[in-house]
């Protein structure tokens, strides 16, 4: 029995404390069939078994928490490594840099890494953590991102409430597809502007 | 072209690796989206309660009850729990259950109302006499 039975069937016995309980860990980062899970309470919900506005309500208080936890935790626990390390071994510019780079990009990052590129969800929030981003803005995002996640997947599940299993695994594919094309479009930028020759030494 | 340092090399495999996984990926959501269109059903999991194999099959909740010897009232739990407290394995009751829904759909007759209270058999009955509709 893999670990996806087991979680869907202690979500059908206990209901919304393991939606809370899972996601939770979740979106610490520890990798569990989430996306399956929330398509599963869909279903539920348009089968009667569940209450919608409960179930939307307790996974997003469920997934913006965990979220807390992570970005916490890489703050006040990974601020102290990476200052400590720096001091060391330098290289305190270049944090300072990627620390600026976070500060400006992280809004649009936090808040697609919620719903979209939900495989980028627990990096985001560690780097998010540790680049010390506003934790006001933090939040505003990421309970943005969190509740239309939780919509979106919960309407995917009560639409096709009795295809659970093959929605989900299209889904869990398809978050991996989009993940990827995202990150090639970035390495293949980087890529282009190695191979590319430089425009001084350009005759004309 | 220029000679790339190390660390571009660096980056060209980081790009072959990404872009394989996507590709892989691709195919595979691909494969899983094709097979679904023509596979009406999905596999009966051990997760999934009666209730919802009855509504993921489109047969009658009640079917699936007598199948496996069960009072046709609703009943939340996974099959896996069903199958331990029958003293049964997931995959004897999920081979019942196949059995009862083939029977249950064309071309056998519609299965119609659920039977009175009193004619539904309490205790488990063995694999061979779950349906009585037979071929």
């Amino acid at each position: 029995m893999s670990i996806t039975d087991q979680v869907l069937a202690a979500l059908l016995v206990y209901g919304l404390p393991v939606l809370f309980g899972v996601i939770l860990i979740c979106s610490v980062g520890v990798p569990f069939p989430i996306s399956l899970m929330l398509v599963a309470a869909g279903s539920f919900v348009e089968q009667g078994e569940m209450k919608l506005w409960q179930v939307i309500a307790v996974a997003s208080v469920g997934a913006v928490l965990g979220d807390q936890i992570a970005y916490g935790l890489s703050r006040w626990g990974g601020r102290r490594l990476i200052n400590r390390l720096s001091r060391r071994i330098g290289g305190e510019a270049k944090i300072k840099q990627a620390e600026a780079l976070t500060k400006r990009w992280s809004g649009a990052g936090i808040f697609l890494s919620r719903w979209l590129l939900t495989a980028l969800g627990p990096w985001v929030n560690v780097a998010s953590g540790i680049a010390a981003y506003p934790w006001r803005r933090f939040l505003f995002w990421d309970v943005l991102g969190e509740v239309l996640w939780v919509i979106l997947y919960v309407s995917i599940g009560y639409a096709f409430s009795n295809r659970v299993q093959a929605i989900a695994e299209i889904l869990g594919n398809l978050a991996w597809v989009i993940a990827g094309l995202i990150v090639t479009v970035i390495l293949g930028w980087q890529l282009v502007r190695y191979v590319r020759p430089k425009p001084e030494p350009d005759p004309g | 072209m220029k000679k790339l340092e190390w660390r571009q090399w660096l980056v060209v495999l980081a790009f072959v690796l990404v872009v394989s996984v996507t590709g892989l990926f691709t195919v595979r959501t691909v494969r899983r989206a094709i097979y679904w269109h023509y596979h009406q059903d999905e596999p009966i999991r051990p997760w999934m309660s009666l209730g919802y194999i009855a509504h993921s099959y489109s047969v009658p909740p009640w079917v699936l009850h007598q199948a496996l010897g069960l009072p046709p009232t609703p009943d939340r739990r996974p099959i896996r729990e069903i199958a331990r407290e029958q003293h049964r394995s997931v995959n004897e009751v999920i081979a019942i259950l196949q059995n009862a829904i083939v029977h249950a759909r064309p071309p056998y007759p519609p299965p119609g109302p659920p039977p009175p209270r009193e004619n539904v058999p309490t205790k488990d009955p063995s694999p061979g006499q779950t349906q009585g509709r037979s071929p």
